[in-house]
């Protein structure tokens, strides 16, 4: 008769009157199951198993053998000499509750399948011993796509205590064969997956135990890893030796612990990092650059950081949750497509200060996502593009480059709101580079004219920001242009040149930029190119030099950004030695360096 | 140091000791032994720690698990740090005691405002029936 044998509760089978009956059948279902769940393994893994055979010397406790086929159904191997060599382990792991008169089913080696319904007590968990049915979902693991790397030990070992041993059952995965991690194997998707959980195979024992879970992350393929200084510190944090010994330590395993680590690394998985952790990867470059002008001596140019973090191609379907195989409950994705509902903001139509301001600044806020694309774009340009995309790459930022521009225009004002604003200082800053000449050329203008305005409105001091692109657009100024911009300079609707001069003297920025635009014309003029210069503009030229000479040599200056070292040439040329010698002491006074080394 | 770059991670504080506060408010120290991706938490040696007023008193509970959605937060204790505290420890009975008169105190007060609120013809409602804001 269909009495299923159980080595150690024989006598506990009962026989209730539909007792029998339902045995027969369920039993006729559980080896129907089976038979589904061999040819899944049989897909899944290939027959290399060794299944009827001894447990091999890897001490590969998590190799089962297949039980015997279906046709023969009372017979459900005995668990012992196939399995695991720990006794301990084979209790199996469920407590059979049978309440008084219930018969209770086992399902031992049949896998537990969860069939509540064949235990007519409810409170007799499910027995997870055996081959559970794996649920190959779909997953947005890209882990899975790529070849393993030889010689990666994917799971860092530990011994094992025999509580870890006993640790192994419930949810396990199903080991393909042999599974030994040093040597590469063609892995398929599939079976990558099975690697995972908590509980996947263990590595051979010739591995060295390590504690440090992250060291043996090494995910084969294109996946975020963490920054190499990240990992190293980590590592090194790994040998802080801990005093005083905690009898209950390393309760969770570094196997699940990796396993957790893994888990919440796969939802930070990134296609663009740069944009979406920036601050991460900042940190880490900025932290790079310290250390290598440290081992340098020199503040040499910086390469554009080398990440490890490749692009992923990101599907196009977008799922909320994500299953992730061997772990209970579902994982939400985070991802823009999906955010939290914002608050609908009105926009109320206000004309008020507070009001403006905050509009202009919300502007801003929108032209410097499209400015943070442009610039993403002008780095990723030093990654191999073909030809095609990086034309394609170079006609979409000059886009939107001439969008930001446009918008800042065309806010009634010329730029200049956006320029009384701390942040439309930072963005027109981080523009410039990219605009072509005569652009770039209007925004100097429009600086140069209204640098009263601009310096007195500039409690922030954020000015100086616009100094280092301001200075190369100089630097490519003709002799006429240089001129009117010089006479913006000093020529001030409200203010006499004087005041102009004065202010602009008293003023960081203002004084580095005239600084810079006398320094531009000195060198025009020593350079010796012909200048092709208007009519009036040599007069205006040596006009503007005796008035900033004067004026620099009578107020106190305040520092300035650069000074540039041609400058005392520039007043040699004009004045007399009196003028210059003072001059130069007033000019050093304020840097506290040498004006030039004469 | 943090093994997941840009977000937290409990991997560090497993086998510290640690205090954790509860949605319910029930404040428990111990031992985190084990987590998981929901920050479900596993405590060992974890003892629940009542204050009333300038009292508290500690029952031993031995190993919790706690759904990681009901955790408010969760600090690591420093076990070294020298504790200069004005609390002072009590029995538990005592402690229970207290909490029973706080709890007594507190919903009389409640009542009365209620009833004064009502007579009003005003209705607040209470704060511990709302989970969503």
């Amino acid at each position: 008769v269909c009495a299923p044998e159980w080595p150690e509760k024989g006598e506990e089978w009962s026989d209730g009157e539909d007792g029998t009956e339902m045995d027969c059948g369920l039993l006729q279902a559980m080896a129907e199951e089976d038979e589904e769940i061999n040819v899944y393994n049989e897909e899944t893994f290939g027959m290399d198993l060794d299944s009827h055979g001894t447990t091999d010397g890897h001490g590969d406790d998590l190799q089962f053998g297949k039980p015997s086929p279906p046709t023969a159904p009372p017979d459900p191997k005995p668990p012992s000499p196939r399995r695991v060599p720990s006794p301990p382990r084979q209790k199996p792991q469920y407590l059979p509750r049978t309440a008084p008169g219930h018969p209770g089913r086992f399902r031992g080696q049949r896998g537990g399948l969860g069939r509540g319904q064949m235990f007519e007590d409810p409170a007799v968990m499910r027995i997870v011993e055996g081959r559970p049915s794996l649920k190959v979902t779909k997953m947005h693991l890209f882990i899975m796509h790529a070849p393993m790397a030889p010689g990666s030990p994917v799971f860092s070992r530990q011994p094992l205590t025999p509580r870890q041993l006993y640790n192994q059952t419930g949810g396990f995965m199903f080991p393909p064969n042999r599974p030994c991690p040093s040597t590469p194997q063609p892995l398929t998707p599939k079976m990558m997956q099975l690697r995972f959980g908590a509980n996947s195979p263990r590595p051979s024992p010739f591995y060295s135990p390590s504690s440090n879970p992250v060291q043996h992350l090494r995910y084969p393929g294109p996946v975020t890893q963490l920054h190499p200084q990240h990992k190293r510190l980590l590592s090194q944090k790994q040998h802080i030796k801990s005093e005083g010994w905690d009898p209950y330590c390393n309760l969770m395993t570094g196997k699940e612990k990796e396993w957790i680590i893994r888990l919440q690394m796969i939802q930070l998985q990134s296609e663009n990092p740069y944009l979406e952790d920036y601050y991460y990867q900042e940190y880490y470059r900025r932290k790079e650059a310290k250390m290598a002008e440290e081992e340098l001596g020199i503040r040499s140019k910086r390469e554009p950081p080398k990440l490890t973090t490749p692009y992923i191609t990101k599907t196009d379907s977008y799922t909320p949750v994500v299953h992730i195989e061997g772990s209970l409950g579902q994982v939400a994705v985070s991802t823009c497509y999906s955010p939290r509902r914002a608050i609908g903001a009105v926009h109320a139509e206000q004309k008020d200060t507070r009001q403006q301001r905050l509009e202009i600044l919300s502007k801003i806020e929108k032209l410097f996502i499209v400015l943070l694309e442009v610039e993403e774009t002008e780095r990723m340009k030093t990654t191999v593009l073909s030809e095609a995309e990086e034309k394609r790459f170079m006609e979409k930022s000059q886009r939107k480059v001439a969008h930001i521009y446009s918008q800042l225009q065309d806010s009634g004002g010329e730029f200049l709101p956006f320029l009384l604003v701390s942040k439309g200082k930072k963005l027109v800053a981080r523009l410039l580079p990219f605009l072509q000449r005569d652009s770039a050329l209007k925004v100097l203008c429009i600086v140069t004219s209204n640098l009263p305005t601009l310096m007195s409105r500039d409690s922030d001091e954020a000015l100086p920001v616009l100094y280092p692109p301001l200075r190369n657009v100089i630097s490519g100024l003709t002799f006429s242009q240089l001129i009117s911009l010089l006479k913006d300079l000093t020529s001030s609707e409200s203010l006499t040149t004087y005041e102009c001069l004065t202010l602009a003297c008293q003023n960081k920025f203002g004084l580095s930029l005239l600084y810079a635009l006398l320094s531009h014309g000195e060198k025009l003029l020593s350079s010796g190119v012909p200048l092709e210069p208007s009519i009036g503009d040599f007069e205006t030229w040596t006009d503007v030099i005796f008035q900033v000479a004067g004026q620099l040599s009578q107020c106190s200056l305040v520092e300035p950004l650069l000074l540039p070292s041609n400058l005392l040439t520039l007043f040699c040329r004009y004045l007399d030695k009196r003028t210059v010698h003072q001059l130069k002491s007033n000019m050093e006074s304020a840097t506290g360096f040498l004006a030039l080394p004469s | 140091m943090n093994y997941v770059p840009g977000t937290a991670s409990l991997i560090d504080d497993i086998d510290k000791k640690h205090l954790v506060l509860l949605r319910d408010g029930r404040t428990l120290i111990g031992y985190l032994r084990s987590i998981d991706q929901f920050a479900n938490l596993v405590f060992h040696q974890t003892v629940e720690r009542i204050h009333v007023g300038k009292k508290f008193g500690d029952i031993p509970r031995g190993i919790f698990i706690v759904r990681g959605e009901n955790v408010v937060l969760l600090g690591e204790i420093d076990v070294e740090k020298p504790c200069d505290t004005v609390l002072q420890q009590v029995s538990i009975e005592e402690i229970l005691e207290e909490q029973r008169l706080q709890q007594q105190t507190k919903q009389e007060t409640e009542k009365v405002k209620m009833q004064v609120l009502k007579d009003r013809g005003l209705s607040i409602p209470k704060a511990d029936n709302l989970d969503e804001y």
